[in-house]
């Protein structure tokens, strides 16, 4: 999952959704969507990745401080 | 994972229980009737008892002094017991009638008006404007104070028709109800967004940007070698959307930015459905501190309703007993194109009866 | 007070009989450099018509994806205080009660970390803690949790529910909004501070159709109070408001939308069945009259600000359903809703834009209801319906 994050950083923002769909996509149905939540919680509890907000919510690498804005 | 001791997360707020006045709960679900023994001043029986209730004004962005103010009138004259309005009011819940009179005369020493109730003026809900927003074509809080300094007087008195709910939103976005309030302050864009093509290629996702204008005025293009956007300025109605999802398209425009007035909404189902606040005043000038014109506007909307409504009617349901055409002789605000609908849902807005008043 | 603060606009603003957002500010302005910034920054804000603020930025509590509004001065150089202004929402308890005692604690805490002021509340319902700077987010963030307290929603979430006073001060409660905002908060916590929707997801809960929270025109969910059978009359109370010389005719029997009320000096009747539960006749005689004994609440869907397609109010989708805990068919409903409008909808696209792009009845299949004449103010008067059951030719053979 933090692949896929990773590998669409600075193209698209991803969305929680996003992920759920992309990891059934490559797994089939042996991912639930209860599965790809605690992933996700999982990536962002460990810092792995950060939540990013631009008139929606979505999934991203962390980046420095304020950098967004400069 | 993260392995820092006794870091709490999703424990959600704090049970409501524990800050319920005793009589609140000794009478929970079992209220009988209310009485409003003057105006600010409400009183709730059920069998344990009666509670009175003291509603006084807020300015809502209110300091830690404030708050400490509040509190300890609070724990002087309510055992500590306050709540605050969805329209950012303070009540202390009084268990002891003799209390209220010198609650009251505190909270007057300290300049805070009492009141708000009932067919009143209640506080304003309103948004941040520049004191603390990117995409505001206004300031709420100057705004605010501006207009309720004028209106002070029917909110501590119950003499309009019926309530009178005022919100200001200082864009497009509205947070707050002003697309329901009987009559709202808009802050207004009037220019389209300027872009800024060194910052917005690295910035900006662009189909996101491209996709999130509500009139497809904003396609791709290509500057330099490095891909940004353009805007179709004839399509463009100022939304601010594309500068939600892309900070290099800024709206902010000293010279054009200001606010709209809007009249005749209401959120309740009490006799007729909810409805839409409509336009009333298409452009005022941004002029702090005091935003005079904004202010006279509203005063002359509010005094030409109170004259001529029917007790309990609201400002829309006045309108539509009236008819626009008269709403708009009796105020003399004039009438133009900008009042006529042209996006989604425009149609539903054409007259098409005859039923107009000669 | 600071020397250096020359604020000759906003002084303007400490005149008059309302109070003054300036004097208070000005009061903490001693003691926070950030209050005192964020005056000199608006000041010049009013000199120049125009905000100075730049676009959010990615800062939060670990872990959470919502709760904290980041904000930065365009002109930090300036306005040093106010470089960093972050917001912390502060999930409120449910009908915005409280006592000095916690109220305070979360002040000295305040003081402590932020810059001294706040909004009570925010429009979403939030006790909104105004100002303070990325370092200190997290220590807050802590010291808010050991007092009991959480963060509220922001970005693409479930945002904070609220509520009226309901039962705990009002005789027009139809259902206990108290306990069901927070059972509703407690339940959805993970959906509240991890963004996993296309857009924000409000509820508001009103415990009658006077909506006290704006529920109707504000909220993705508007859980409303309701009752289905007669409106209860104290003939006692209601001789009290004749011999008072209550106007009974033109204060209520004409005031009535539907026409459902005669009385006289001597007597009230209603008829129930064609009442449309709008609550004008009990709040004129609060004491004579009240609402019915089958208590529930109508859920209605959809409303919004303008912002992206235009406003919408919300729309009917369940006429009743009894509210007692455990919730378990609203709970149901709720994420029958979710998964449909996560599955189907767009980005950036609200619950109430979704149904209008999808259709009503392509919803309500979604999400498992059956349509019903309350839905709608009126039965489509366009001839373009999409049938969906119709007879292929071997059939109609065997039908004749």
């Amino acid at each position: 999952m933090y692949e896929i994050v990773a590998e669409s950083a600075g193209k698209k923002k991803l969305k929680a959704g996003d992920l759920t769909r992309a990891m059934t996509a490559k797994y089939g149905d042996s991912v639930s969507r209860k599965d790809c939540k605690a992933a996700i919680k999982q990536l962002i509890d460990s810092g792995r990745c950060v939540y990013g907000y631009y008139g929606g919510s979505s999934i991203e690498l962390p980046r420095t401080e304020g950098a967004a804005n400069e | 994972m993260a392995t820092e001791v006794e870091r709490k997360t999703d424990i959600g707020p704090p049970h409501y229980e524990q800050f319920l006045h005793p009589l609140m709960k000794a009478n929970y679900g079992n209220w009988k009737y209310h009485e409003t023994l003057k105006p600010g001043v409400l009183a709730h029986t059920g069998e344990a008892g009666t509670l009175y209730t003291v509603r006084c004004a807020s300015p809502r962005l209110a300091s830690t002094n404030f708050i400490r103010q509040m509190t300890a009138l609070a724990d002087k004259y309510s055992d500590g017991y306050l709540r605050f309005t969805s329209r950012n009011n303070i009540e202390f819940l009084l268990a002891d009638k003799e209390n209220i009179d010198p609650l009251i005369d505190e909270l007057n020493q300290m300049n805070i008006p009492v009141g708000g109730t009932n067919n009143a003026v209640s506080n304003v809900v309103h948004t941040q404007g520049w004191v603390h927003c990117h995409s505001s074509a206004t300031d709420a809080s100057g705004l605010v104070k501006a207009v309720m300094d004028e209106l002070t007087d029917y909110f501590t008195s119950e003499k309009l028709p019926a309530r009178v709910r005022v919100a200001v939103a200082c864009c497009l976005n509205m947070c707050g109800a002003v697309h329901a309030s009987d009559v709202a302050i808009l802050g207004v864009h009037r220019t389209p967004p300027r872009i800024d093509n060194e910052t917005l290629p690295n910035l900006c996702e662009i189909p996101t940007t491209v996709a999130s204008c509500p009139n497809n005025a904003i396609k791709p293009t290509s500057i330099e070698g490095k891909t940004t956007v353009t805007v179709d300025e004839d399509k463009c109605m100022y939304c601010g959307n594309c500068y939600t999802v892309c900070p290099a398209m800024p709206l902010a425009d000293p010279l054009n930015d200001g606010v709209s007035i809007w009249v005749g909404g209401k959120i309740s189902n009490a006799r007729s459905e909810p409805k839409f606040t409509k336009l009333a005043i298409p452009y005022l000038p941004n002029n702090p501190p005091r935003w005079p014109e904004a202010v006279s506007a509203v005063k002359n909307i509010i005094e030409v309703y109170a004259e001529n409504a029917k007790p309990f009617e609201r400002m829309g349901e006045w309108i539509e007993r009236i008819g626009w055409p008269k709403f708009f002789d009796l105020t003399g605000i004039e009438f133009s194109k900008y009042h006529l609908d042209d996006f989604r849902y425009a149609g539903t807005t054409y007259r098409r009866s005859l039923h107009n008043r000669y | 007070m600071a020397d250096d603060l020359k604020i000759p606009l906003l002084e303007e603003l400490e005149k008059g009989p309302w109070p003054s957002f300036v004097s208070d500010i000005k009061s903490v302005a001693d003691k926070s450099e950030m209050a005192r910034d964020l005056l000199r920054q608006l000041e010049k804000s009013y000199e120049d018509k125009r905000g100075y603020w730049k676009h959010g930025g990615l800062v939060g509590v670990l872990g959470y994806g919502g709760g904290v509004i980041g904000r930065y001065s365009a002109l930090p150089e300036e306005f040093p205080g106010v470089s960093h202004f972050h917001t912390m929402r502060v999930n409120q308890p449910s009908g915005w009660v409280y006592t000095s005692k916690a109220l305070n604690e979360i002040m000295d805490l305040w003081d402590e970390h932020g810059s001294g002021l706040t909004n009570m509340h925010g429009s979403t319902g939030d006790l909104v803690l105004l100002g303070t700077r990325t370092e200190e987010l997290e220590p807050m963030f802590q010291a808010l949790t050991q007092k009991g307290w959480d963060l509220g929603g922001s970005g693409s979430d479930m945002r904070t529910p609220s509520c009226c006073i309901g039962p705990a001060r009002c005789e027009w409660a139809c259902y206990d909004t108290l306990d069901l905002c927070y059972n509703l908060t407690q339940e959805y916590q993970d959906e509240l501070h991890r963004p996993m929707f296309n857009y924000k997801f409000k509820f508001k809960l009103a415990g009658c159709p006077n909506d006290c929270v704006a529920s109707q025109a504000r909220s993705d969910m508007a859980i409303v109070g309701v009752w289905k059978d007669e409106i209860q009359i104290d003939k006692d109370a209601y001789a009290e408001y004749i011999k008072d010389g209550f106007n009974v005719k033109e204060y209520v029997v004409d005031m009535c939308p539907t026409g459902c009320i005669t009385a006289d000096e001597n007597d009230i009747e209603i008829d129930d069945s064609n009442c449309v539960k709008c609550m004008h006749c009990i709040a004129r005689m609060p004491k004579a009259l009240a609402p019915g004994k089958e208590r529930g609440a109508a859920l209605c869907l959809g409303a919004k600000a303008p912002i992206v397609e235009g406003a919408l109010i919300a729309q009917v989708i369940v006429p009743f359903m009894k509210l007692e805990p455990p919730y378990e068919e609203l709970h149901d409903l709720i994420e029958r809703i979710w998964e449909f409008w996560d599955e189907h909808g767009k980005a950036r696209e609200r619950i109430g834009e979704f149904i209008e792009r999808v259709s009503l009845a392509t919803f309500l299949e979604g999400i498992g209801l059956e349509p019903l004449p309350q839905m709608v103010k009126q039965p489509r008067d366009n001839p373009y319906v999409f049938y969906e059951e119709y007879y292929a030719e071997e059939d109609e053979g065997e039908d004749a």
